[in-house]
């Protein structure tokens, strides 16, 4: 495949030119209430060619068909000659890479039968049917996926990379009357299938959740004390600050620039956040980005200042700062665009009691449901909450909405402990309709003196 | 390909099973303006195959984007077939039944000028919209993608379709950062046609319009107000019912309105229908991709819920008729999805007439909001209708005129409840995305500040 992917290369007439190739198997078996949802194992190829010449745009082509390779690169050096620039799009340079890179696979999942799967999948299932009968339905994926990629580039770039990945994710749904309720288990890892053997004990904690939900009652809506889990913390972190640090959305506006100058203040002394794609290990761990770019450990937010951003090759050269290597694609059919990896809030102090101790009414916000941010404004479902009173974690409370502007929540987190845990979920991230891409997100446990709760909202 | 594969899978299956089958060939072409220039274009050429068979009573998917032509096709369907026998010795029993051959609606779905527009001649679409939208002060992203399909579906039952299709894409948005108020404004077209120029005028005419009202910041009411609703602020209302009326759901027992077919659960002034045959829409097409020919589907009438929407499987599984709703990929099996959603007051869909945000439903507001964007809109749980969003884009309406834009507040409500309280529809019917509404005005939404 090298041999013919750098014969391809010579056959472009463009300035740059680079060319990946996946072939993915994967397999997933899905259970919901008492039967089989479906289970299909798919195979699934293609490649992605990216031109660029001088006064010009880039040019791509993606396909599925790899016989077209030869044309698609032809295709893609037109198209970037038909898009003139009058500033030029400039690339920062990388040293060229060759690397052989082939992850721990943990147990083959290609070799793996997929009745084995389906066991597994359904025995996690029944853990969450056997907590109650209020359980009325519940919905247990089992996906995996190991992918070969090549990329190659006009510079000297050659990477062969073998990438496997396992997730697992459950939902319990609980009924009582008009009442309903759900509970959601995620795993996901870069690993195989020997990594996900004992999982049962989330999914059933999942399933209790969502049963012990209907009979909490919602949170009433305000503004209170707020601490967040280490999960909903990296999922808060992930959307409202991270999103704002990838540099392809400042490098070529001006107010935006502004807005993220390095040095401003962005928190107090207690905050740290950085994105580190080369921490061992997580799901969003790979050794090179999709433009062949080492990945590595970035600061964002250091002491409460913004030292740092993420970049691709051509942010970085457009704002002369160094490649971050955060050019990433979800797979052949779309181009590399700025994306985090793992992203951190960095480890505090002191423990969870500490953070709790001296709140008199607050929430506890835990795990994430969801969340979005436009920029300066989020939302957060937490998947539950609990009351804090008098400096204790009280009764369960549900619909937990989290709202606010990034700029002063950040402001306003004034106790961060020092219980730093990697959230490893599944689902991914969303961007310019590249979704999911695999990432991670780790926090200790933060307070935020003052927080926006939505929820029931007294009329 | 499939009808080599069908062929070969209609002596495989046992116990009077059978087979269907999907083909689908694209390609698409992109451009993309950011931050006011031509930075990108590019193709993207994409075939696939998706396989369903029924054997010995279970059900068996397999997909594969490794098609080729010819000879090569034939090579790769046994593989194929292979795979879809092996899920379905894992499958669920189904007591699914392909369709018959059935006549198809006529209906246009490729439009040539579109497939055989240049490169050049959406650049020059694009570069149009962005001048038209430049503005000081402001950044401007304009994408456009035009997508060129083929689309084959067949069953071992007999029953076929094949029909090509166009669809373009165009979207932008105005970004203003000033200071630390970041607001950006978008709108978008899809059709199976390039866009007409007064199509181009109406984007225009929106984003300038909620950009001009948007300059003057003003303080949120906070309480239990009318609140009108745009076309696409009306998401986070409408999701809990349509979620609610997927038969999947009612046949997994989560949906709120599955027992209510017949009730009055709704203002009697909403209508809600799917419509496949929509002229020049992208999610329109003669027959599903389960080989059902498409039919208009009253979903809501008068606020009395009528039907579900079911794909094969589902409608087995409720002991009813799919109703055409299978939608499929290239991997996994098919699901029900709506095509085009047309929400209207009954009998009386107005036609698009421009009378300011709003279509007229200001006037009577004494206090109120004008909600055109809320955030995190399909977080939670959703089906059970309760929602708490705080607003991206929303205006303070005061003594029936805009005032300004409001920051810093959030809606909150259950949808089942406000949809029986409609105050009225607006004359402003439009697209958004495949959705076709007005502007609605709900009255006694929960509007907090923070």
């Amino acid at each position: 495949m090298i041999d013919r992917l750098t014969a391809a290369l010579q056959g472009s007439r463009a300035d740059f030119t680079e060319i990946r190739v996946e072939t993915s198997w994967s397999s997933a078996v899905s259970v919901r209430g008492r039967r089989l949802e479906s289970a299909t194992a798919s195979e699934d190829q293609g490649g992605f060619v990216r031109a660029l010449n001088r006064g010009c745009g880039w040019g791509t082509a993606s396909f599925t068909s790899l016989d077209q390779l030869e044309a698609m690169v032809v295709r893609a050096d037109e198209l970037s000659r038909a898009v003139r620039l009058d500033r030029p799009i400039r690339l920062a340079p990388v040293p060229p890479q060759q690397a052989e890179a082939i992850l721990d696979l943990d147990g083959d999942v290609r070799g793996v039968p997929l009745a084995d799967k389906k066991r597994l999948i359904e025995a996690y299932n029944g853990a969450m049917l056997a907590v109650s009968d209020r359980i009325v339905d519940t919905l247990a994926t089992y996906r995996d996926e190991v992918s070969e990629y090549w990329y190659v580039n006009s510079e000297g770039t050659v990477l062969h990379e073998l990438r496997p990945e396992v997730t697992l994710s459950g939902t319990a749904v609980a009924r009582r009357d008009g009442t309903i309720e759900k509970g959601l288990e995620s795993i996901g890892l870069r690993r195989g299938w020997n990594a996900v053997q004992h999982e049962a004990a989330g999914f059933r904690a999942a399933a209790e959740r969502a049963v012990g939900l209907l009979e909490a009652s919602s949170v009433q809506g305000g503004a209170y004390p707020v601490v967040l889990d280490p999960e909903l913390a990296g999922v808060f972190i992930h959307e409202a600050f991270g999103h704002l640090s990838e540099a392809d959305f400042v490098y070529e506006n001006p107010q935006a620039r502004e807005m993220m100058t390095l040095g401003r203040r962005f928190g107090k002394k207690v905050l740290n956040v950085g994105d580190n794609g080369a921490a061992p290990g997580l799901r969003g761990t790979l050794p090179f980005d999709d433009e062949g770019t080492p990945t590595q450990d970035s600061a964002l937010i250091r002491e409460g200042l913004l030292v740092g951003r993420l970049h691709s090759r051509e942010t970085a050269a457009a704002m002369n700062e160094r490649p971050t290597g955060n050019a990433r694609a979800i797979s052949f059919r779309h181009p590399p665009i700025v994306r985090m990896t793992n992203t951190y809030i960095g480890n505090g102090r002191g423990t969870f009691d500490d953070l709790i101790k001296d709140i008199k009414l607050g929430v506890y916000a835990c795990s994430a449901f969801g969340g979005q941010t436009l920029l300066e404004n989020f939302s957060f479902t937490a998947a539950y909450g609990h009351m804090i009173r008098d400096g204790a974690v009280a009764e369960l409370v549900k619909d937990v909405v989290l709202a606010g502007n990034l700029f002063q929540t950040l402001d306003r987190i004034d106790h961060i402990a020092g219980d730093f845990r990697w959230n490893q979920m599944g689902g991914g991230c969303g961007k310019a309709g590249q979704y999911p891409l695999p990432v991670t997100e780790g926090a200790p446990h933060v307070r935020i003196e003052e927080a926006l709760i939505g929820g029931d909202v007294p009329a | 390909m499939i009808d080599g594969l069908l062929e070969l899978a209609r002596h495989r299956v046992e116990g009077g099973g059978g087979a269907d089958a999907l083909e689908r060939r694209v390609e698409r072409t992109s451009i993309a303006f950011e931050w006011g220039r031509l930075k990108a274009a590019g193709v993207t050429q994409e075939g696939g195959v998706n396989l369903r068979v029924l054997h010995r009573g279970r059900v068996g998917i397999a997909g594969t984007t490794n098609v080729g032509v010819g000879d090569a096709a034939a090579q790769h369907a046994a593989p194929l077939l292979e795979r879809a026998l092996a899920s379905a010795e894992l499958g669920e029993e189904v007591a699914l039944v392909f369709p018959a051959p059935a006549k198809l609606p006529r209906l246009v779905t490729h439009v040539a000028r579109a497939a055989d527009a240049s490169l050049e001649r959406l650049i020059q679409i694009g570069q149009g919209l962005l001048e038209r939208l430049a503005r000081e002060g402001c950044q401007v992203n304009v994408a456009i993608e035009r997508e060129v399909a083929e689309t084959r579906v067949a069953n071992t039952a007999g029953a076929q379709g094949t029909y090509r299709s166009t669809g373009v894409a165009l979207s932008a948005d105005l970004w203003r950062i000033a200071g630390d108020d970041v607001l950006a404004i978008g709108d978008a077209l899809e059709g199976c046609d390039l866009p007409a120029d007064d199509a181009l005028d109406g984007v225009v005419r929106s984003i300038t319009t909620r950009l001009d009202h948007a300059l003057h910041i003003v303080a949120p009411p906070e309480g239990a107000l009318p609140v009108v609703f745009t076309p696409t602020g009306l998401s986070a209302v409408l999701l809990p019912v349509t979620q609610g009326l997927s038969g999947k759901a009612v046949v997994q027992g989560i949906s709120p309105l599955g027992n209510r077919v017949g009730e009055q659960v709704f203002h009697a002034g909403l209508s809600l229908t799917d419509d496949p045959l929509a002229s020049g829409r992208t999610a329109s097409r003669p027959l599903d991709d389960e080989c059902v020919p498409s039919r208009v589907t009253c979903l809501v009438q008068g606020g009395v819920v009528q039907r579900f929407v079911y794909d094969l499987e589902t409608a087995a599984r409720a002991k009813t008729e799919s109703t055409g709703h299978g939608q499929r990929g290239i991997f996994g099996k098919p699901v029900p999805a709506y095509t085009n959603i047309v929400l209207g007051e009954t009998g009386n869909v107005k036609r698009e007439a421009w009378n300011g945000l709003g279509g007229g439903l200001l006037r009577d507001i004494t206090d109120g909001l004008l909600v055109d964007e809320l955030i995190g809109v399909g977080q939670g749980n959703v089906i059970a209708g309760a929602f708490s969003h705080p607003v991206a884009l929303a205006y303070r309406v005061e003594r029936g005129e805009i005032t300004g834009r409001v920051k810093d507040a959030a809606v909150a409500g259950n949808a089942y409840d406000l949809l029986k309280r409609i105050g009225g529809f607006g004359s402003d019917a439009r697209w958004a995305g495949s959705r076709y509404a007005p502007s609605v005005l709900l009255e006694g939404v929960a509007v907090a500040r923070r």
